[in-house]
């Protein structure tokens, strides 16, 4: 693998998939020195050094956009780095992620997005830092948002919680709009959510298990669009999971308001029946919620209100999820099932058309974070996936390539397998 | 039948598996009525009280039925506050195996927690009280109180005051006496009830059943699961919620009174009633409620280990 990873590449009539024009069409493509240097239907090549990929059945597509990760480096190497992140990305087809900043030190200043910059030049996919929009996540102080866009910071985020200050809040989307910046939400009322474990509903009833309502989520979006409109500010509601939530951002999109949103694969395959196992695994935040919700969002991707599908993989050591359901950490790791999951979800059981989809986790987030991503276009560094989705297989958690485990999905057969993934013009990936 | 067989939740067990626990309780309850109270049915086998949450009658109960049977019984106590993570529990666990037990009995704080242990464990494990999740040999000792005092289920009425929603004796007794043909109403103020409570039967003041059921059931109000105060204050429950003497007398002929205890005295159940002697006091089956606990867990652990 690695003495393949600096050669030429040749991919052998594969179905390419241009979610831009949402069209397929068979063809082979040509990367020399890390560029697209050509598509067309037949491309013989001489040079010795070439790895030629039979991609005959297999799509073709840009490599994927994940607009929302957790590296946990700096300060939580023990359950994933940059490049162990970079690696399990690239397994799942992803070649750009934009990673949130609740690391140890929180990514709020200059240095912090310059360290990740650097550290990400190496690892095997593109990594693009989003930024504290308070300083270490107080919820009280604005960090240098502009310094902070001049040294990289694609976007601005207190991912992991909300911020309580409406007035902080409502400044941070005013000074954006002069910056031009991105501010991606996470929407929790503290006050609801408190001591919460899962979806307030039957199951967390039944279980036993405190409740959060989708009131907590709903009465930040609320806020956040109302400032949004007296701000004018451009922003982007993550991992949304209320029914409510989605059609109050429908609403806002009819009357003008800048604002886009994305899913977890997570939360449109789960409902909250899935924790009678009691099953840590299904411990994330917002809560996987009712089936209601999720056919709401499913709905909500099908007729586009939903923008883009994001991993929120959040790596956690076994210690911190082999545990009492209260005692253990939010999240699932996500970034090796992000295709397949929704692939299953979406496409084989919604019957969604596959460019469509693709779209979803390639152009349009790509868009949202206004970046020149989720295309194969000639002349350009290849970022390329190639998917064979006919292939089936049950997730394991020992085959896993992220240094955490975590996955709500394991044990679950999904369709759609990443059989190699070029980025940053290099074969990164190949599945054996 | 339910050899080998743990017990964490009523849903998991069938009709006939609690036909078979309450027909063997009667056998096991004459014993206690003897003056040397011990058959050496589990000679030689080894059970763990492992409880991480206080408790004063469940443990006791379980410790009396497993002596009673001629089991060895060790007492494993630790308190929540200093178990770490929680990682603790596996560690206390394999710790207890490895000294080749044959049975656990387990109480812990978190939801959840004994199906996790039931998971890692290759022995039976029997559910003493599980977060707000369930307390089923609870469940069925008030069954078997219930089938004393009445002798039928079908057709009871039966009211549930108080605490519904940190209750995990609520959940296992609704449950079973449902299971069992028994009308359930909850009597609860909104606050200590699921934002969600259409399709269960819901009242808010013990006013409205006082009369009509013929058992009433009243929860302990669980201040320790309490991170917040959920209820404006004690004069407020007095007001709605308590068993007093004047809700007493209006009770009808031949209903009981139940409570899961330890009983907090004038917020749940007045002084004077609590202490009421003579006619009136045999509707108070709270004692007997223990005395029969022990006859029911005897023939748990006797159905498992037997």
């Amino acid at each position: 693998m690695g003495n393949d990873k600096k050669k030429n590449v040749l991919l052998k009539s594969g179905k390419i998939i241009d979610p831009v024009q949402g069209r397929e069409f068979v063809s082979d493509i040509y990367i020399k020195d890390g560029i697209v240097s050509e598509i067309k239907e037949k491309i013989e090549i001489k040079e010795g050094s070439t790895v030629e990929i039979n991609a005959e059945g297999c799509v073709v597509s840009p490599g994927f956009v994940d607009m929302h990760t957790h590296l946990r480096e700096p300060g939580f190497e023990d359950e994933e780095t940059i490049e162990s992140g970079a690696q399990a990305a690239v397994r799942g087809g992803i070649t750009t992620v934009a990673c949130m900043p609740n690391t140890r030190p929180v990514i709020d200043s200059q240095s912090l997005v310059r360290y990740i910059l650097e550290k990400s030049r190496e690892s095997a996919c593109n990594v693009l830092p989003v930024a504290a929009m308070t300083e270490g996540l107080n919820g009280k102080a604005i960090t240098e948002m502009g310094l902070l866009t001049e040294a990289g910071a694609v976007a601005f985020s207190d991912d992991g919680k909300g911020i309580k200050d409406s007035k902080l809040m409502y400044e941070i989307m005013r000074y954006s709009t002069q910056l031009g910046a991105l501010l991606i939400l996470h929407e929790e009322d503290d006050f609801i959510s408190k001591s919460g474990l899962v979806h307030e509903g039957h199951y967390s009833t039944i279980l036993g298990l405190d409740g959060i309502s989708g009131l907590s989520d709903d009465l930040m979006i609320a806020r956040d669009i109302m400032l949004a409109v007296r701000s004018k500010a451009r922003i982007h509601i993550t991992h949304l999971s209320t029914k409510s939530g989605l059609e109050m951002i429908k609403k806002a999109k009819e009357e003008g308001v800048n604002i886009t949103c994305d899913v977890t694969p997570h939360h449109l395959f789960f409902n909250d029946s899935c924790l009678t196992s009691f099953n840590t695994n299904f411990k994330v935040k917002p809560p996987i919620r009712s089936e209601e919700d999720r056919l709401a969002l499913i709905e909500g991707v099908k007729k586009g209100v939903i923008d883009a599908v994001a991993s929120d993989h959040a790596p956690h050591l076994d210690t911190e999820k082999n545990t009492t359901f209260k005692l253990a950490s939010f999240g699932t790791i996500g970034l090796e099932t992000l295709f397949s999951a929704v692939f299953s979800k979406l496409c084989i059981e919604e019957k969604m058309s596959l460019p469509k989809l693709i779209g979803f986790i390639t152009t349009s987030p790509a868009g949202i974070l206004g970046i020149n991503a989720g295309k194969i276009e000639v002349g350009k560094v290849a970022n390329i996936t190639v998917i064979d989705t006919k292939a089936e297989e049950e997730i394991k958690k020992e085959s896993f390539i992220s240094k955490s485990k975590n996955s709500a999905f394991i044990g679950q057969k999904l369709k759609g397998k990443i059989i190699c993934t070029i980025s940053k013009g290099e074969l990164v990936y190949r599945s054996e | 039948m339910l050899r080998k067989k743990s017990i964490i939740d009523i849903d998991s067990l069938s009709m006939e598996d609690i036909g078979l626990i309450l027909s063997n309780a009667d056998s096991f309850l004459e014993i206690s009525g003897r003056d040397v109270k011990k058959v050496p049915t589990l000679r030689g086998k080894t059970i763990v009280n492992l409880f991480f949450e206080p408790s004063t009658r469940t443990k006791t109960s379980f410790e009396i039925a497993a002596k009673r049977l001629s089991a060895d019984i060790i007492n494993f106590s630790s308190s929540t506050s200093s178990v770490k993570k929680g990682e603790s529990v596996i560690d206390t666990l394999k710790t207890i195996l490895s000294m080749k037990v044959d049975l656990i009995i387990i109480r812990h704080s978190d939801s959840g927690t004994v199906k996790m242990v039931d998971r890692f464990v290759n022995i039976p494990v029997i559910n003493a009280g599980d977060g707000k999740y369930q307390h089923p040999t609870q469940a069925l000792l008030d069954l078997y109180t219930i089938k004393k005092r009445f002798g039928k289920f079908k057709g009871l009425k039966a009211a549930i005051i108080g605490d519904f929603i940190n209750s995990r004796v609520a959940k296992s007794d609704i449950s079973l006496l449902e299971k069992m043909g028994v009308n359930v109403t909850i009597v609860s103020p909104t606050m200590l009830l699921p934002e969600d409570f259409s399709g269960m039967n819901v009242k808010h003041c013990i006013d409205d059943v006082i009369e009509e059921s013929d058992i009433i059931y009243v929860l302990r109000m669980q201040l320790e699961r309490h991170d917040r105060k959920f209820y404006p204050s004690t004069m407020e429950y007095n007001r709605f919620l308590s068993l007093n003497m004047d809700r007493l007398l209006k009770m009808k002929s031949g209903s009981i009174v139940m409570h899961p205890g330890p009983v907090n005295r004038g917020v749940e159940i007045t002084d004077e009633v609590m202490d009421i002697g003579g006619e009136l006091g045999k509707k108070i089956a709270i004692e007997q409620q223990v005395t029969y606990g022990v006859a029911i867990r005897m023939a748990i652990l006797y159905l498992i280990l037997g």
